[in-house]
This record gives C-alpha cells, sequence and structure tokens, in this order.
C-alpha cells in the first residue's frame, strides 16, 4: 500500500516537475521554463483539437454504451435462446488486445478493404471511399472500435444492476399494463442510475486517457482528425522529445479528470437530492 | 486510531520496509552509475545490439560476418520497430541494464544528439584501425553527424539515399509500359494502370519522412537545391518553390497519379506489402528499398507480408523521379548517414562492443558484408556491392540499374534529411495531408511549415 501510494503520488508529483522544464528526456540538461510549456500548449490548436475530439469521443461513445448496454442487459434478463453464448459473445471483444485487433479495423477501412469490397458487391460501390483518409469517418470508425470494445464491460454492470431491481416493482407494471419501453424508461432507468453515473464517471476517464486504438489504427490523423490527448502526448513526448511539453499535458489530463470525475459525482448527487 | 504496541510495531515496521522499498524503486527509476567495470574483454563476451535497422535477416548476415572476424563475440540482435525506437531506447540507457551497442539516426527523435551523453568517443578505437587520417576515408557526411562536441559518438555504418522511385517491371512489361519521365507520361501510364483495375502511385502520406522525400523530388524538379536550401536555413519553407510543389502534390492526386486513400496508408506496412504483392505499380522509397531486388531478401519480406511461398516474385528496378515541373531538370538522389552504431557507456562489454561497431562500419568486411545485403550503401570509401555474390530476382536487368544507383549516390550532393527537426518532419507531413484532404492553398501550407521551423529554432 505504502509503495503503491508512494509510487503513485511520486509519479505525480515528477511529472509535475519536468512539466516545468525544457528537457528531451535524455539529455543531463534541463532548462527550468516556469509555466511557458502550459502557455504553449493554450497556444497550440492540436491540443484544442484534440480536447474537442476528447469531448465528441466522450459524448458520443457514452450515449452509444449506455444505450446498447441497457438494451442488451434488458433482452438478456428476458427469455431469450441462448443466453450464455450472447453474453460470451457481447464481452469477448472487451478480453481482445487492441493490438490485434488493430491491424484488422485497418484492413477493413483500408481503400481496398473489405467494406468497400462489401460495398461494391451489394451494388452500393458509390459509397466506397477510402475511409480512415476522410477526417470525420476516421473518428467515427475511431469512436465505433471502442463502443464495439467496451459495450461488454457496460453490458455486464448493467446486467448486474437489473438483477438487483426488485422484481415485484416489474411485475405489478406489468399487470398495471406497462409495456417494454415503458418499463425501460421509468422503472430500469432510474433503477441503475448508480451504475450510469459510474459508467459516466469511467467514459470520462477513458476517454481522456485514449491512446492505443487511435494510435495504432489512425496515428492521429488524417490532420490531427483522429488526435487525443494520448496520443499528442506521446508524439511531443517521443517523436518530439520535448517531455517537458509531454508532461505539461499529462498534468491536464489528470486535472480534467479529477475535475470531470468530481463534476459528473457531485451533479448526481444534487440531482439524487432534488429528486428526493 | 490508536495502534496496540505490537500491531503499532508492525505497523511502523512495514511502513519503513515500504519506504526502503520506495527509495529503492526510485533510485531504479532515477537511473545512477553503472556497476564499477574493467569494460571486459575486446575480443569475446556477449553484447546486445538494439537498432531499428537493418531487418533481422540481414543482420544475422553481418553478424555471421563479423563472427567470422571474431568467433568469440556473441551478437544478440534485437530490431525495435522504428516507431517505437526512442520511445525503448531512453528507459533502457537511463537504467544500468541498457543495450551495450545502439544504433543512432543522423537527428531527429533517435539522432546522434539525443543519445550521445550516453555514449562513449570512439575516436581512439576508429583511428586505431584507420590510422590518424580516418576521416578522409569515411563519409564525411557521417563524421559531421556523429561528431558531437567533438566526440565521436556513433560509427556510422550505413548510408541510405532517396529520390528514386520503384517500379514493379512486370507489371510494366504486361501492359507495354515505359517508366513515365514527364508529368503527361505518368498521367497516362495511371491512367491504362487504373483502367485494368490497379493502383498506381501509391505512398504512405501518414508516416514521417516518405511523403518528405516525393516533396524533395518535386522542389528539385522545379528548382534543383530548393529542398536542401529549405533544410539548411538558407531558404524557407515559404518559398514559392515549396507552394507549387505542394500543389502538384494535388494534382497528382487530382490527375489519378497518386491513389485514393494516401493520407490513411502508413508506408510500412500498408504501402510496402501492396508493392511487394503487385497490387501497384509503383512507390517512392530510398536505396534500402533495394534489397527487394535480392530473391532471399525479396522471399522473405513475402513472407513476412504474409503472402503464399509460391506467389511470384516481382522484378523490382528503379526510375528516375520524372520531370513533373517541365523545367527539364534532371532527377536528383539525395544521401544521408542512415545509422551508427554508439556504444553504451555504461557496458560491461565496452570493449567487445567498440570492436564491433567499429568492425561493421570502419572494416573492409564489415562495410561490404553491410552493402552486400543491398539494404544500405557503405560509408567505407570504394565498398560497393559485390555483385557476382548476389542472388538477383532478375540479374540482367536489375545489375545495372542498380549499379547505376550506387553510382548516382556516391556523388550526391544534397541531405535526405540531415539536420531536419521532429516538428519541422511533422509539418510537412501536415502540409501534404493538408493539399489531400482539404482545400488549403500551397502557399497556406508552406508558409505553416515555416511557421513551425523558426518556432522549433527559437525553442
Amino acid at each position: 500500500m505504502v509503495v503503491s501510494v508512494g509510487l503513485l503520488y511520486y509519479c505525480i508529483a515528477y511529472t509535475g516537475y519536468i512539466s516545468t522544464l525544457s528537457w528531451d528526456g535524455a539529455s543531463p540538461l534541463q532548462q527550468p521554463v516556469g509555466a511557458d510549456n502550459f502557455t504553449r500548449m493554450l497556444q497550440d490548436p492540436v491540443f484544442w483539437r484534440a480536447l474537442g475530439n476528447t469531448v465528441a469521443f466522450f459524448v458520443v461513445t457514452l450515449i452509444v454504451q449506455v444505450a446498447l448496454g441497457i438494451l442488451l442487459a434488458c433482452l438478456l434478463h428476458s427469455q431469450l435462446y441462448l443466453r450464455t453464448l450472447h453474453k460470451v459473445l457481447i464481452f469477448i471483444p472487451v478480453v481482445l488486445a487492441t493490438a490485434t485487433t488493430a491491424p484488422v479495423f485497418r484492413q477493413m477501412y483500408a481503400p481496398d478493404g473489405t467494406v468497400n469490397g462489401v460495398l461494391e458487391v451489394v451494388g452500393l460501390g458509390a459509397f466506397a471511399q477510402p475511409w480512415l483518409s476522410n477526417g470525420t469517418a476516421a473518428l467515427i470508425i475511431i469512436m465505433s472500435v471502442q463502443i464495439w470494445q467496451s459495450t461488454g464491460i457496460v453490458f455486464v454492470l448493467y446486467y448486474a444492476a437489473i438483477g438487483q431491481i426488485d422484481t415485484e416493482v416489474l411485475e405489478a407494471a406489468r399487470l398495471d399494463g406497462a409495456g417494454n419501453l415503458r418499463i425501460i424508461g421509468s422503472i430500469v432507468w432510474p433503477g441503475v442510475r448508480g451504475t450510469t453515473i459510474a459508467i459516466a464517471i469511467l467514459t470520462a476517464i477513458g476517454s481522456l486517457k485514449t491512446f492505443d486504438i487511435p494510435f495504432l489504427i489512425t496515428g492521429g490523423g488524417p490532420s490531427y482528425a483522429t488526435e487525443f490527448l494520448g496520443t499528442m502526448i506521446y508524439r511531443v513526448s517521443v517523436a518530439f522529445s520535448q517531455v517537458g511539453y509531454g508532461a505539461a499535458i499529462s498534468v491536464v489530463l489528470l486535472v480534467l479528470a479529477i475535475g470531470t470525475a468530481i463534476i459528473i459525482r457531485v451533479s448526481s448527487t444534487e440531482r439524487e437530492k432534488a429528486d428526493v | 486510531m490508536k495502534f496496540p504496541a505490537t500491531k503499532r510495531r508492525r505497523a511502523i515496521a512495514t511502513a519503513m520496509a515500504g519506504g526502503a522499498v520506495l527509495a529503492v524503486a526510485l533510485t531504479g527509476c532515477g537511473g545512477g552509475q553503472a556497476a564499477p567495470s574493467d569494460g571486459g574483454s575486446a575480443t569475446e563476451g556477449t553484447i546486445n545490439w538494439w537498432s531499428w535497422t537493418p531487418t533481422n535477416d540481414v543482420a544475422k548476415g553481418e553478424i555471421a560476418a563479423f563472427n567470422e572476424a571474431y568467433p568469440d563475440i556473441k551478437v544478440i540482435y534485437k530490431k525495435v520497430p522504428i516507431e517505437d525506437y526512442a520511445a525503448s531506447l531512453k528507459p533502457a540507457l537511463a537504467s544500468n541494464d541498457g543495450p551495450d551497442v545502439y544504433t543512432v539516426y543522423n537527428s531527429g527523435a533517435f539522432g546522434a544528439a539525443t543519445f550521445a551523453p550516453y555514449a562513449t568517443d570512439l575516436t581512439p578505437a576508429v583511428e586505431k584501425m584507420l590510422g590518424e587520417d580516418w576521416e578522409s576515408k569515411v563519409y564525411d557526411g557521417g563524421v559531421k553527424a556523429f561528431t558531437i562536441d567533438d566526440r565521436l559518438v556513433a560509427a556510422q555504418y550505413a548510408k541510405a539515399g532517396a529520390g528514386m522511385m520503384w517500379i514493379n517491371q512486370g507489371m510494366f512489361d504486361q501492359y507495354n509500359l515505359e517508366p513515365p519521365k514527364t508529368l503527361d507520361e505518368w498521367v497516362s501510364v495511371c491512367k491504362t494502370f487504373r483502367a485494368n483495375g490497379l493502383g498506381c502511385f501509391r505512398e504512405g502520406m501518414a508516416s514521417n519522412g516518405f511523403g518528405a522525400d516525393t516533396l524533395h523530388s518535386i522542389m528539385d524538379s522545379f528548382k534543383p537545391g530548393a529542398f536542401a536550401d529549405a533544410l539548411s536555413g538558407d531558404g524557407k519553407w515559404s518559398d514559392p518553390t515549396v507552394a507549387q510543389s505542394l500543389e502538384m502534390l494535388r494534382t497528382f492526386s487530382d490527375e489519378g497519379i497518386l491513389d485514393e486513400g494516401s493520407v490513411g496508408l502508413q508506408q510500412y506496412p500498408d504501402v510496402n506489402n501492396d508493392f511487394l504483392t503487385g497490387k501497384v505499380p509503383m512507390i517512392q522509397m530510398g536505396t534500402w528499398y533495394q534489397q527487394n531486388a535480392s530473391l532471399p531478401t525479396l522471399t522473405a519480406a513475402l513472407e513476412g507480408a504474409g503472402v503464399p511461398a509460391e506467389t511470384p516474385k516481382i522484378t523490382l528496378m528503379p526510375m528516375p523521379f520524372p520531370d513533373v515541373a517541365g523545367k527539364g531538370n534532371p532527377s536528383t538522389v539525395f544521401a544521408d548517414v542512415d545509422a551508427g552504431n554508439s556504444v553504451n557507456a555504461k557496458s560491461k562489454n565496452i570493449k567487445a562492443a567498440t570492436t564491433f561497431a567499429v568492425w561493421l562500419g570502419h572494416s573492409e568486411e564489415g562495410q561490404q558484408a553491410v552493402t552486400n545485403s543491398l539494404d544500405s550503401l557503405a560509408t567505407l570509401n570504394g565498398i560497393t556491392p559485390q555483385w557476382d555474390k548476389i542472388e538477383l530476382v532478375d540479374p540482367e536487368r536489375q545489375q545495372p540499374a542498380l549499379e547505376e544507383v550506387t553510382k548516382q549516390l556516391t556523388t550526391a550532393k544534397d541531405p535526405r534529411s540531415f539536420g531536419m527537426d521532429a516538428e519541422v518532419s511533422q509539418a510537412i507531413v501536415d502540409a501534404i495531408q493538408a493539399m489531400l484532404i482539404s482545400d488549403k492553398s500551397g502557399q497556406d501550407a508552406a508558409n505553416d511549415i515555416q511557421a513551425v521551423a523558426e518556432a522549433a529554432k527559437n525553442r
């Protein structure tokens, strides 16, 4: 515990210290620059682009994952055939390493890849395009991969949360004539609010830390269309050897992650109080 | 909360033990000095060599040649992907367990200057091998790139050139096409390939460096030496020649020369695999690519690309970059020192590591092994490939063409990327991508590169 927490705070403090340096990460020469790295970051259009992409990524992946997760959890709580198989299929993407799946997605969306091949076969060849060369399409692809990979976790959380809802309440609603959508909207959704808040916090932090999917599939491009704070930190720290600047972005990422988690938690608590 | 005495003692002991472990861990993180060592023997021992180049097969051949001279030095080669190299090397060298020998580039993220503090001075060892006038016997560009603060921090061993295109001769023969020499001919050739369901000129504009080579070639077509001037600071990236050349890249795309989707492609593995498997007839790569003219190397490369062993082997041929500006300027080639081996000052086998680093770059046997692989050009003057020992796919056609490439590069004056800041390299990628997927003007894109170059210079 002492080692774990000590290392954690040491790393944070050390990163904070590095963020005040101009340093290439290897040279013994470390030049103190005060807050220059932070000033530079605020003036860097790539930083704002990365932040914008992160916000869009968070909003879209959260909404779609929550919708899919709750829908799948409800379906699998019903009398569905081969339920165990479905659960396994939904969860498998969670355990697959991005390093192994990224080349598959690159092939799928390549100019002569599977997606365009299928479009040609079904007579929609006019829609075929080099997907990863289109900034908007590339960002949507990155989001879709994240959704594909993370929905399994969201599903498991909702599946467990729905299991905690009193079945008598659900049965009473049925007897009162409530349909599936009404039950989901009026009973299930409020009943899993705590889980949704946890998922929102995890997705927000995950979005801020997003790295492997864009790094391996698009490299942050084209023209920074899929750049995130994680890929930007890697780019400036490794490719540019500007470890001080990378540390400054890391510090901001940490502050944003903690701040976002607090905001989501506080706003949900206030809403709970208001509901009471 | 109050601990009972025994529990309190246990808690204090745990905290102290934790603190001790933490201190040890942090000391480890922070680096430190290597254990004292006499450097071992110069003729025996085991050394670890890290690099992004050459391929495992080529390295195996070079190490085998080294072991003919030094059978008691075991060299363990670790090829690190180029995109991960700087990230892997930094912590390794900061620790006491880094590689004994590590390869550095002429500039950039894993340039000699970046890792110079970890390297020993190899001047005495090189002097011992080549004499006091050693500088006159090797590539001067390498001496310049690897001499940092009057210390020779890496022994150069490989030179790379670029500027030429590479074509699949079989595809050109199949459609009775000649390599294009002008923009119009290039458009016409590509029309034929596309009419037959093939790609034409494919380039991974998502990768660093390759697009810059194409821009360099176009700029030289407009005004020879313009790229070198911008690189050295004698000229500016905002020069109208840069703007014109960037606009030309858009023309390549609009006229069907450049394949669609290039900004989403990586040169490796995407473009490389497409070319080697016969999907596209032409690409732009440097001299390292001529290794695919060698039958054993091409066979290994195809295996690496995951294609069946019986796949026909392409006949790789160099092609001068067409005169796209229509000004009659000849195609140019440009070269740099591509790789040099540094010896880790913390190595416990410094002497054996030095023997290997200096032998590979400064002995005739070592340089012959390097150049016979066709992966790189020799940096020791006078060493050229021994064609009678190299098995080419189509020797009759390939050998004269490859000999000509070697000859041209021996006299190449312009650097490929020596001195280019990593941010400028990225800015060139950004500018090229902007030309291909946005309406930005060539001049605006050129101005952006200049702005980045000035900002980087002032940092």
